[in-house]
């Protein structure tokens, strides 16, 4: 109990830090749509007592019996109901891929944006039990204990049925920013060491960083656009490290209309696709030309997702504004996948 | 050949523009009769044959047709012709044609997209009809890119809403099988490859339907694995004589032009092959490499169905059980699930005791098969908020220094001069 409580303060401590940077992003996850969050190994030790829980059993007992006096007091008022009915989410019993790798959490700002999905009624009061890294031992007779460090964010309580257990990766994101002043294309690419400018080639100046690593465009009329991000907050710190460099040189650069455009995620089923057969049953939805592209090109009409399915398995999934568009669209085309699976 | 027109003389349609010195003709080249002449003569029959007549004579029916669409359209009826497809392809490859020009972003295209465009008519009418055309004879045909022509067709598909048909693979076989010169001697083709048709094509069918079924024809370009597999049955059948004939002068001999991937196809189909072979008893002993299975793949396609059962395990059912093994290692429990699973598969009951074929393999397309070229790391989790302070040092590690500058604008000054210096007399 004492290594639980450890863990506990060690996640509510996270958790008090996390509550201070509010993520500019709305919430958009919808209740009915399941996903859950696959991610694979990393022995980082920081993150191990974040580990999966591997196993869930119901239970019928009742949250509000349990003793909560021992979260600081913030918590106890404000984040009481957050933190239990956040503890009632958990990631599926059934998902194969559970058991086999610790999880690691994703980026906080997905914890404050969940949307409570107390409506399902199946699972809603779940037996958590503490994980090590490397093995579970389930024990359902075991009395109820609270919920605590490996809470992973994103888990809406679904059925299990509805899982897939596969989490798409993100792998660019596309976005523009308007730094609203005239800019010399000359001067940036004369003054800054990163910048490439080849007017006859393209009327932008292409200027790169390290950290994070992503290209941009940037026009003379003052608009940016920023590639080569992993996430949301990647690229709009990205947008803001080039504005500040083009402030650097000496224009009054502004950071106004900051949008993401695209987003670009990828993922494995790992079981190979029967693609004529795709192509003759979601006629409506694919293109399959082999003379053309190997792969099938399916235009998911909710969420307007166009995605690119291979006959390896792999699927990628592009035309995204939001995260959760991707993540919709894979646990939409996932059941239709898995129908093909058996050949 | 423009369309409509009759020779009044002989009847026949097969009339060609001609120039006599600077007058432009329409004359029958079958009788040699003069249809039309320029602007000499101009009658109610010309407009019939697209020439140009007087206003007052005009039926005016192709006033709401720009010149460009009759071209267009010209070129469409041309294209079938060529290609000899049945009259009634012709008039649904116009109407898609008319069709697609009524949209602005067709009608403002590029020349070089309008002739494409005829291609992209023509392709979808015969797709609809299961008439095995590939883009890769549009293309030859049209002298076109087959870049260009992906884009233009994916537009014009998108755009009308059409729902094209999958390419048939089995009138493929038959169409381009049939396309080989191997049927009858010529001085070209020793009377030892001279093959029947019909066998040829029967096997050929086989061995592109076991293609199919061992995922060597999922997203792929049909025509390698066909011709892959017509050399094989072509081999089989007198393995003893053809042997030694290789696919680059098989192709040659056939007077068919030799796809790039067949090569690698014929190693994967002889692979499969190879692989079934080993569930043959008396093939067993024979230890057959890729050049000996050849003499057997008669007796291999007769049992196809059977072997590939036999050889091949299903590879998402191997995936499972592998899930369930490492969730049993996971639970503490262990589940000899994998082990037994071998077991299962690789003993069939008619074989002699202690003889057993090899453990079946992973019936997975080839990509699967091959081990990942190079292992993605998984992103580390990134705790960034986007609003993180952004300090000064880190973004002038991007900005020159003064004299940076300098040496940098002289050395782009000496560059430029250097360019500008004239030839040295």
């Amino acid at each position: 109990m004492e290594e639980e409580e450890t863990y506990l303060e060690l996640y509510l401590d996270r958790c008090a830090a996390q509550d201070a940077l509010v993520p500019p992003r709305s919430p958009v996850l919808s209740p009915a749509v399941p996903y859950d969050v696959y991610i694979p190994n990393l022995s980082n030790p920081e993150t191990t007592f974040n580990s999966q829980l591997e196993e869930v059993t119901e239970t019928s007992g009742n949250f509000s019996s349990v003793d909560l006096s021992f979260l600081p007091d913030e918590l106890t008022q404000e984040s009481k109901d957050q933190t239990v009915i956040r503890s009632k989410h958990e990631i599926e019993e059934n998902c194969k891929t559970q058991s086999r790798q610790s999880r690691l959490p994703l980026p906080s700002q997905q914890d404050i944006g969940l949307a409570l999905n107390s409506s399902s009624g199946s699972n809603s009061h779940s037996h958590l039990h503490t994980g090590d890294a490397d093995s579970a031992q389930p024990s359902p007779e075991k009395p109820y204990s609270l919920p605590l460090a490996s809470i992973t964010p994103m888990t809406p309580m679904t059925p299990v049925s509805e899982c897939s257990g596969i989490v798409p990766q993100l792998q660019n994101i596309v976005s523009t920013v308007n730094l609203a002043c005239k800019l010399d294309l000359k001067k940036i690419a004369l003054h800054a060491k990163n910048a490439e400018y080849n007017p006859k080639r393209f009327a932008a100046v292409i200027m790169r960083i390290r950290e994070p690593r992503t290209t941009a465009l940037i026009f003379s009329s003052g608009k940016m656009v920023c590639t080569g991000a992993k996430s949301e907050e990647q690229s709009r710190l990205a947008a803001r490290k080039y504005a500040r460099v083009v402030q650097k040189l000496g224009f009054p650069a502004r950071f106004l209309d900051f949008k993401i455009q695209n987003m670009v995620g990828s993922c494995d089923v790992r079981f190979p696709i029967r693609l004529e057969g795709l192509v003759l049953t979601h006629q409506q939805f694919s293109s399959y030309e082999p003379e053309l592209f190997p792969g099938l090109i399916y235009r998911m009409v909710k969420p307007r997702i166009v995605l690119l399915i291979f006959v390896s398995g792999k699927v990628v999934l592009t035309g995204a504004k939001e995260r959760s568009d991707i993540y919709e669209a894979f646990e939409n085309i996932y059941p239709i996948l898995k129908g093909f699976k058996k050949t | 050949m423009p369309g409509g027109g009759r020779c009044p003389g002989c009847g026949s349609s097969e009339l060609v523009e001609d120039s006599h010195y600077s007058q432009s003709q329409l004359v029958c080249s079958d009788c040699g009769c003069v249809v039309t002449e320029g602007v000499l003569t101009t009658t109610f029959t010309d407009e019939g044959n697209l020439r140009e007549v007087t206003y007052s004579r005009s039926t005016g029916k192709n006033e709401q047709v720009s010149r460009s669409q009759q071209r267009g359209l010209c070129r469409v009826r041309d294209l079938c012709r060529v290609l000899q497809l049945p009259p009634a392809f012709e008039d649904t490859a116009v109407a898609y044609y008319q069709q697609a020009y009524q949209h602005s972003g067709i009608r403002a295209a590029r020349l070089q997209k309008k002739e494409v465009l005829v291609g992209c008519c023509v392709l979808i009418t015969c797709r609809q009809r299961n008439w095995p055309l590939t883009m890769g004879t549009i293309c030859t045909l049209l002298y076109a890119d087959l870049d260009v022509f992906s884009g233009t067709y994916m537009q014009m598909v998108k755009l009308l809403g059409l729902d094209v048909p999958s390419l048939c693979l089995v009138d493929l076989v038959k169409t381009y099988c049939s396309s080989f010169k191997l049927f009858e001697a010529s001085p070209s083709v020793p009377a030892k490859y001279v093959e029947d048709k019909d066998k040829m094509l029967s096997r050929t069918l086989q061995l592109v339907e076991l293609a199919d079924e061992t995922w060597l024809v999922t997203g792929r370009h049909p025509l390698p694995v066909i011709t892959a597999a017509t050399f094989l049955a072509w081999q089989s059948l007198r393995p003893s004589d053809r042997l030694p004939c290789s696919l680059a002068r098989f192709c040659k001999l056939a007077n068919v032009d030799l796809p790039y991937p067949a090569s690698s196809r014929l190693q994967e189909l002889l692979a499969v092959l190879l692989r079934m072979a080993e569930q043959l008893a008396w093939l067993q002993v024979l230890k057959l490499d890729k050049r000996s299975v050849v003499k057997h793949i008669g007796d291999l396609l007769q049992h196809r169905h059977t072997l590939v059962r036999k050889a091949f395990r299903d590879g998402t059912a191997e995936m499972d059980t592998q899930e369930k093994e490492l969730q049993g290692q996971e639970q503490g429990q262990g589940q000899g699930q994998g082990p037994s699973e071998e077991d299962v598969g690789s003993s069939p009951s008619d074989l002699p005791a202690g003889k057993r074929p090899a453990s079946p393999a992973l019936l997975l397309p080839p990509c699967m098969l091959k081990p990942p070229k190079r292992v993605c790391p998984t992103p580390p989790v990134s705790t960034v908020t986007g609003d993180e302070n952004i300090s000064d040092s880190e973004i002038e590690q991007y900005l020159r220094t003064p004299q940076e500058v300098r040496d940098f604008q002289r050395a782009q000054a000496a560059g430029q001069a250097a360019m500008n210096v004239p030839n040295p007399p």
